[in-house]
């Protein structure tokens, strides 16, 4: 009986030892830490497009976190969505015309909601809006914007095909925008080449809203970027008459190919002088 | 013939033994409310299946831990998500790691004690003088370990994720240079507690221990009555084990996904 005492402690501290461990594991390296505790109030917005948002993403004001989000709804009958934010108290002096934005932390990091202040003197109440809101960025977008030439135009309203031929169409696929002053207003719906004319026949699927285009307009092939995707692009031409279904565009400038431009600019001469060059090592 | 004989053996004896081990599963839980008159056998046993593992256990935890910061942080510096390391760390141990080792090296360290001690209380005929003296010996013997295999695996396997997370961090913080807030921060945001302690640590570990203290009760108390059969037990005790644990963390991981 007087060994009893020593394992008798012992198995206590091992007891309460494996639950105070238990206790750490769930409180200090979980999402525990990160629910706010303490007196909240809520503000809404509505955003346009929420991204990848997600119920308790945290709110933050230049970069620290006040807050998170409660609940994300589809407003009723619009095509927005209702944000409900839950701030914490303490930071209750929000101007009314506060901008919140929707963030991505990093490249693939998950969506927060930012809020820049505004100027104004009041400040949101419980249940007040932000009516100033920012959708997410969508990853899409955003590379389409950098690298693409933009989204081909939706032709909701039906469209009108015209050809075009080219003597090097570079690499214009089909699918591939084209844009009238920069903006898209159809998209390439085939491009063949011609067993006879030895020449690339392209067909223009051109929405019907842009039908007031003169038919000596200009077709040319050109690159978004140095290393963007191609493009077809109409410059208008002067004529009273206008472009019709299955027309075909004369004036026709084909791409520019980079080793051709770039033999251009560093050899002063034509690329021909080199021919001789070449056979004269084949000798 | 004596071939197809020998094959037809092996199973029905494996069936035979699993049947006996849920037999005696039900006559452990029937002495269970008899057993708890005598709690203080049931303490002695969880010294020593449970505190006195806590080294062996706190050490394996140490060194996988930082074994796996090492390996994550060479692997995810390939993408440049070192930042990640410590969830990475923290959900292999709660969800995998952290039962199933403890797990393994419980079922090496008490299951193979309780097997060896109760068997050779079979084999010297103690157990034959309980029944003499009207104890039952289910009661008396079997009972207190099987509880305290209960208790202190999931004590033991919390042990085992804190140390591991430790060695992750001593590893990637401490050597490798990882921001402190960013591993814990990232790991506070990712971790839940739901899903990875709960589900993970606490409802594996209780199976892996229930299971682990059944087959070295059970192995302990059916084996035959000479050093060879106790060493037979032992043995078996640790290979019904580990693949017990190992199968069952497949099934389990499947239903509490």
């Amino acid at each position: 009986m007087s060994q009893r005492p020593s394992y008798a402690v012992g198995t206590g501290l091992f007891i309460v030892l494996g639950f105070a461990t238990l206790g750490y594991l769930a409180t200090q390296t979980t999402s525990v830490v990160n629910t706010s505790r303490g007196p909240t109030y809520t503000v809404e917005a509505h955003f346009a497009n929420i991204g990848q948002l997600k119920a308790r993403a945290p709110v933050k004001v230049a970069g620290v976190r006040v807050g998170q989000v409660q609940s994300i709804t589809l407003d009723a009958g619009k095509e927005t969505a209702d944000v409900k934010l839950a701030i914490d108290q303490r930071y209750d002096k929000i101007p009314e015309d506060t901008v919140a934005t929707i963030f991505t932390s990093g490249l693939l990091g998950d969506q927060y909601i930012g809020l820049q202040y505004g100027s104004s003197k009041k400040t949101l109440a419980e249940g007040g809006t932000l009516s100033l809101t920012r959708p997410a960025q969508q990853l899409e977008e955003m590379l389409g914007k950098f690298f693409g030439a933009g989204g081909a135009a939706d032709n909701l309203s039906g469209s009108y095909t015209v050809k075009a031929r080219f003597t090097n169409i570079g690499a214009l696929s089909v699918g591939a925008p084209v844009k009238m002053a920069g903006v898209a207003i159809g998209s390439v719906q085939s491009v063949q080449a011609d067993p006879v004319k030895l020449d690339a026949e392209v067909s223009l699927s051109i929405d019907k809203k842009y039908s007031q285009i003169p038919d000596d307009s200009a077709a040319a092939v050109f690159t978004s970027g140095l290393i963007g995707t191609q493009y077809v692009a109409i410059q208008p031409g002067g004529s009273p008459d206008m472009l019709k279904d299955g027309d075909e565009l004369v004036l026709t400038q084909s791409a520019l190919q980079i080793e051709d431009l770039i033999g251009k600019f560093l050899v002063s001469g034509s690329p021909s002088d080199k021919k001789p060059a070449d056979g004269d090592n084949k000798h | 013939m004596s071939l197809s004989m020998s094959r037809d053996n092996i199973v029905i004896r494996s069936l035979e033994q699993i049947g006996n081990c849920g037999l005696f599963l039900l006559r452990l839980l029937s002495a269970v409310p008899q057993s708890l008159r005598h709690y203080r056998e049931t303490v002695r046993q969880l010294w020593f299946v449970g505190a006195m593992s806590l080294i062996i256990i706190m050490v394996c935890g140490l060194f996988v831990g930082m074994v796996l910061g090492l390996q994550l942080y060479d692997v995810l510096s390939i993408f440049g998500g070192t930042s990640a390391t410590g969830t990475v760390v923290a959900i292999a141990i709660y969800r995998e790691l952290g039962p199933v080792v403890t797990a393994l090296l419980f079922a090496g360290r008490a299951g193979t004690s309780v097997t060896a001690e109760i068997g050779l209380m079979r084999a010297t005929d103690q157990i034959a003088a309980m029944e003499m003296m009207a104890v039952d010996p289910i009661a008396y013997v079997a009972v207190p370990r099987f509880l305290a295999g209960m208790i202190a695996m999931p004590l033991l396997t919390c042990v085992f994720c804190a140390m591991g997370i430790f060695g992750g961090h001593l590893v990637g913080v401490t050597w490798l240079g990882i921001d402190n807030g960013t591993f814990w921060s990232n790991m506070t945001a990712t971790v839940e507690v739901g899903k990875d302690v709960i589900n993970g640590v606490l409802w594996k570990s209780l199976v892996f221990g229930t299971v682990v203290s059944l087959i070295a009760v059970f192995q302990g108390y059916t084996t035959p009555p000479t050093s060879e059969g106790v060493a037979y037990a032992t043995t078996r005790t640790v290979v019904a084990s580990s693949i017990a644990i190992l199968a069952l963390d497949f099934v389990l991981t499947a239903f509490l996904m």
